[in-house]
């Protein structure tokens, strides 16, 4: 690529530090050709084909964003007050008539929109121009002030609602104000390594860049400092792609999109390993892992061998605590349907497969599944994970049909088939792994579990599931799901006589991928449940182990928001005191599980139940969806 | 009351007082507190979490005082389940285990207060117990049996305790002292002796030369405060006697019982009153996790929060499986040793006064400081 990529970006403040390192010459001179517009014009040039990528209000992606992919890594963002997009009135919310738009934010218009409809309100909506709106304010005739006038109006307005506040404690995700975007193949691994550069650079200034401002426009230093350092924030990970994703999906419930949308991202090149620093001590390298340090592969094996439990499980609630300040602890109502347990894989820990054929093989048929699914819907569930074993019978077209069928009938998001089962369709079907997934998703598929995982080291697979697929195949499943948008969880099952060096090589694994897609939502493990099972438990499988590889987990995955604890396998009571060592989500009210209850496992308890054991164990308990967002 | 300042005062070997008390149990970071407790569980025992071989006989159910925590007892001879062990019974519980080439070093003896039996029956199955196994450790009958046994047969509490001791009672266990605080012992068990009357049968005890253990029983309706104070009054006996050997913290199970509405207890919780109760009684030896109540997993977590033991295999425990426990009836040797071994600690057998029962080899050294690896 020869030609220079023309770049078209807003001019916002909190948009500069992400344009910083280019417009200062600093990354790419050679390669970018940067110019900023009005932000409904950073989408339209992309549109017409004038510029190669924009950085776009997150309302123009929505209104094209499937014929767009999205940089990764880089957004405006804010998880709590934005300061800068607000609703003031000199009546409250619930008793204005109308209110006044700045027409020239279509993002905020359609977040005020679908807040105001959730919260079931039907206020007229008029547009003013941007300089006489703070005017408009008059009666019950509310107005959305939006950019800089905001830092400017306090103490005008009786009522002043933040709406990143409102949409934060609303949903409990980040909320995505603008991205950079442009169509399919137009940026290189390169160009997005540039970009991110340009905003690592500028997060470094962001002090600085606020202040500048602040003075040009003649507000307080301070404010303009705060803002960016407090209220904005710029790295798309996980949380920001689940929240930009809710409010897509939320915005085309209210009727505000034609169409639900995904947010897709161009490739990212492979992170940089972190360098291993001159053996620092071991207390230091909890505290830096704890305030959200990157661990190397070499440290969290010392640390796994050598740190006392509780300073891990410490430095591990430290973490889980900024992560998820406000004391929540998440779960979900879902139903796990194992639809078929013909399976070919014999992987030697498992309990619940039958050859094809075996008398005890079973594969459900509709009426079956209709009757389980009607029971998830009155138990107040809102999605089933779908797993099942290899089965030979069911071809692609099944899954398709099984999967129209629930969507047709159930109002149920479709948690389904691990890696291993999509592997085998692909090869069963001799498709691409990606077409079957398009497939899928057209049939109604919405995520994937990271179920097949066990260790993701070969050494083990080759002894445990010599028929599963490898290592590499299981990270490659996982980044084509994400490269369309799809989310997914990761699992890791210990003790089948791992070393350290092999635990950790999955969580690093999974790591790395994750950098590169940020399509994980959570991290799950559990230890070996050998009851019944081929394989002999030689291994610690005990609660304190367990406690050991979540507190590490929650540590090196410095990058996966959210940890569940496995109540399902190690009983409410570890469950509870998991939360202490990284945990912050309590995983699922299942209403039928099979895999682990064929290997001696039975802990069942209900949504009641888990709300109790969150409570207990000094949490608030809110129910999510698969993205993690509050539906309660 | 600052958790710095806790710390400092147990580094001062200073007791820590009632503010303390109320402060710990309210200290949100729980790991903070399972630190300073596991430290002083490791300054008196090292590594080293003890078991022993005992064997439980609940010689009756039948019970006149109606305590509304209870699944376990009945009212009267009619209502179903209602059991009295006849003599050959319950020595035949022994006779079975010693058969069955796994003998027990100790029976715990607990049961209802009989209105009808004869106090000699209480005293012929000691006797006989004895006569099966004349090395056995009988550990038997509640400060509050003992109580009501002075109250039925008119016998000072000192004469009940020469007369059991003259047949074979080796020491008291330590249940029914549920919470000392009049306000929770009104409406959870009426019909129990009080705090005093508690007390003074295990101080008559020790007096004796008898040790004993002492328990609480947390989870009903108690608040903080009178969990402390409870803790405080075992604290004061301990400093004048010094005859209790272990602290049991007991969790309410809501099970059968009349306090059904009751949520079951959290694990978080139990460890924290595990955690507690060893910074409180600096001068009570033993914390024991008893598995029957907190379940497997709680108690192998509990060796990090302050608990130095596991209590025994026990066989046949009813009253807490009555309640809803679903911990496993009984443990074999092995497994009690496997779950400590888990729980990164190093198993000791012990007998009943907590002497190390030497099975032909030595000891495990002390290997502190532990705390690396569970």
């Amino acid at each position: 690529m020869s030609q220079r990529l023309r770049l078209t970006a807003v001019s916002f403040l909190n948009a500069r530090p992400i344009t910083y390192g280019i417009e200062r010459g600093m990354v790419g001179t050679e390669r970018f050709d940067l110019r900023f517009a009005e932000p409904s014009r950073c989408a339209a040039a992309v549109a017409a084909g004038e510029a190669d990528l924009g950085l776009m209000p997150i309302a123009s992606y929505a209104a094209s964003a499937e014929e767009l992919r999205v940089v990764p890594g880089i957004a405006v963002a804010s998880r709590g007050p934005v300061r800068t997009v607000v609703l003031v009135g000199q009546v409250p919310w619930e008793e204005m008539t109308d209110i006044a738009l700045d027409g020239a934010s279509r993002t905020s218009q359609m977040l005020l929109r679908l807040l105001t409809k959730e919260s079931g309100l039907h206020p007229d909506f008029v547009e003013v121009p941007h300089d006489q709106i703070a005017d408009a304010v008059v009666g019950t005739r509310g107005a959305l002030i939006i950019g800089d006038l905001c830092l400017h109006i306090d103490g005008r307005f009786r009522h002043v609602y933040d709406l990143g506040e409102k949409w934060h404690s609303l949903v409990g995700l980040p909320f995505v104000y603008a991205v950079w975007a442009g169509r399919p193949g137009v940026v290189s691994n390169e160009d997005v390594a540039l970009l991110q550069e340009s905003l690592r650079l500028g997060l470094q200034r962001r002090a600085e860049i606020g202040r500048a401002w602040a003075l040009d426009n003649d507000v307080d230093p301070a404010v303009g400092e705060n803002y960016l350092l407090e209220n904005i924030r710029h790295r798309l990970t996980s949380d920001e792609i689940s929240g930009a994703t809710a409010f897509l999906a939320r915005s085309h419930q209210a009727g505000l999109l034609s169409k639900p949308m995904r947010v897709r991202l161009f490739d990212a090149p492979a992170p940089l390993q972190p360098q291993p620093r001159s053996t620092p001590s071991r207390d230091h390298l909890l505290t830096d892992a704890a305030a959200g340090e990157r661990l190397s592969l070499d440290e969290a094996v010392r640390l796994y061998s050598e740190a006392p439990l509780f300073d891990l499980g410490q430095a591990a609630d430290l973490r889980r605590q900024s992560l998820h300040p406000a004391g929540v602890v998440t779960y979900i109502i879902d139903r796990n349907i194992n639809y078929t347990n013909a399976c070919t894989t014999c992987c030697s820990f498992c309990n619940f497969h039958r050859a094809p054929g075996h008398p005890q093989a079973y594969t459900l048929s509709r009426e079956e599944l209709a009757q389980k699914l009607r029971e998830t819907v009155e138990l107040g569930g809102v999605q089933v994970l779908l797993q099942g074993g290899i089965n030979p019978d069911l071809s692609l077209a099944y899954y398709e049909d099984l999967f129209r069928f629930m969507k047709a009938n159930f109002p149920l998001a479709i948690h389904g088939l691990s890696p291993e089962e999509i592997r085998y369709l692909s090869q069963r079907e001799d498709l691409p792994v990606r077409t079957v997934l398009e497939r899928l998703v057209a049939a109604g598929l919405d995520s994937v579990p990271g179920g097949a995982a066990e260790i993701l080291d070969d050494e083990i697979r080759r002894r445990i599931s010599p028929n599963k697929c490898s290592a590499d195949t299981w990270i490659d499943v996982m980044r084509e799901a994400h490269g369309l948008g799809l989310r997914t969880t990761a699992t890791m099952v210990f003790g089948f006589g791992e070393s350290p060096r092999q635990l950790l090589g999955h969580l690093d694994r999974l790591r790395r991928l994750q950098d590169q897609t940020a399509g994980f939502t959570a991290f799950i493990c559990w230890s070996f449940q050998a009851e019944g099972t081929r394989l002999p438990l030689t291994d610690d499988t005990g609660s304190l182990r367990y406690l050991r590889v979540l507190a590490l987990a929650r540590l090196y995955l410095d990058n996966f928001p959210n940890l569940q604890v496995s109540w399902v396998t190690m009983g409410p009571a570890v469950g509870q005191v998991a939360l202490r060592f990284g945990g912050n989500d309590f995983g699922s009210a299942m209403i039928e599980e099979n895999v682990v209850a064929t290997a001696g496992t039975v802990f069942r308890i209900s949504a009641n139940d888990i709300e109790r054991c969150v409570r207990g164990a000094g949490f608030i308990p809110r129910r999510r969806n698969m993205r993690y967002e509050f539906i309660d | 009351m600052t958790l710095a300042s806790i710390s400092e005062k147990l580094s001062a070997g200073i007791p820590l007082s009632f503010d303390d008390g109320v402060a710990l149990f309210r200290e949100p970071d729980l790991l903070k507190l399972g630190g300073l407790a596991n430290q002083m569980r490791e300054q008196l025992h090292c590594d080293r979490t003890t078991f022993n071989r005992n064997l439980h006989i609940n010689p009756t159910n039948l019970c006149v005082a109606s305590c509304k925590l209870c699944s376990f007892s009945r009212r009267s001879p009619e209502q179903p389940g209602a059991y009295t062990l006849s003599l050959s019974q319950a020595w035949d519980k022994l006779r079975a285990r010693t058969d069955s080439g796994d003998p027990v070093t100790e029976v715990h003896v607990v049961g209802g207060l009989n209105a009808n039996l004869p106090f000699d029956y209480y005293v012929d199955l000691l006797e006989g117990l004895k006569r099966l196994q004349p090395a056995l450790h009988i550990k038997a009958f509640s400060a509050v049996e003992i109580f009501h046994f002075h109250k039925l047969y008119r016998l000072d509490v000192r004469e009940v305790l020469q007369r059991l001791l003259a047949a074979g009672l080796g020491s008291l266990p330590g249940g029914g002292a549920e919470i000392f605080a009049p306000r929770v012992r009104q409406r959870i068990c009426p019909n129990k002796c009080n705090a005093d009357e508690w007390l003074d049968v295990h101080r008559t005890a020790h007096q004796m030369g008898l040790r004993s253990n002492c328990t609480m029983l947390y989870g009903t309706i108690e608040t903080i405060e009178e969990r402390v104070d409870h803790l405080l009054r075992l604290r004061t006996l301990q400093d004048e006697t010094r005859g209790f050997q272990a602290f049991i913290p007991l969790a309410f199970h809501p099970d059968n019982n009349a306090l059904s509405h009751l949520p079951p207890p959290s694990a978080v919780d139990d460890l924290r009153v595990c955690a507690v109760s060893r910074l409180l009684l600096h001068n009570i030896p033993h914390i024991k996790a008893y598995w029957i109540s907190l379940g497997i997993k709680t108690a192998q977590t509990a060796q990090w929060f302050g608990a130095d033991d596991l209590d025994g295999t026990v066989q046949e425990e009813k009253i807490y499986h009555l309640a809803g426990s679903d911990a496993p009836q009984a443990l074999t040797p092995a497994e009690i040793i496997r779950l400590i071994r888990a729980a990164g600690r190093t198993p000791v057998e012990r007998d009943t006064l907590y002497n190390v029962v030497a099975q032909g080899e030595a000891l495990p050294a002390c290997a502190l400081p532990a705390g690396a690896r569970p």
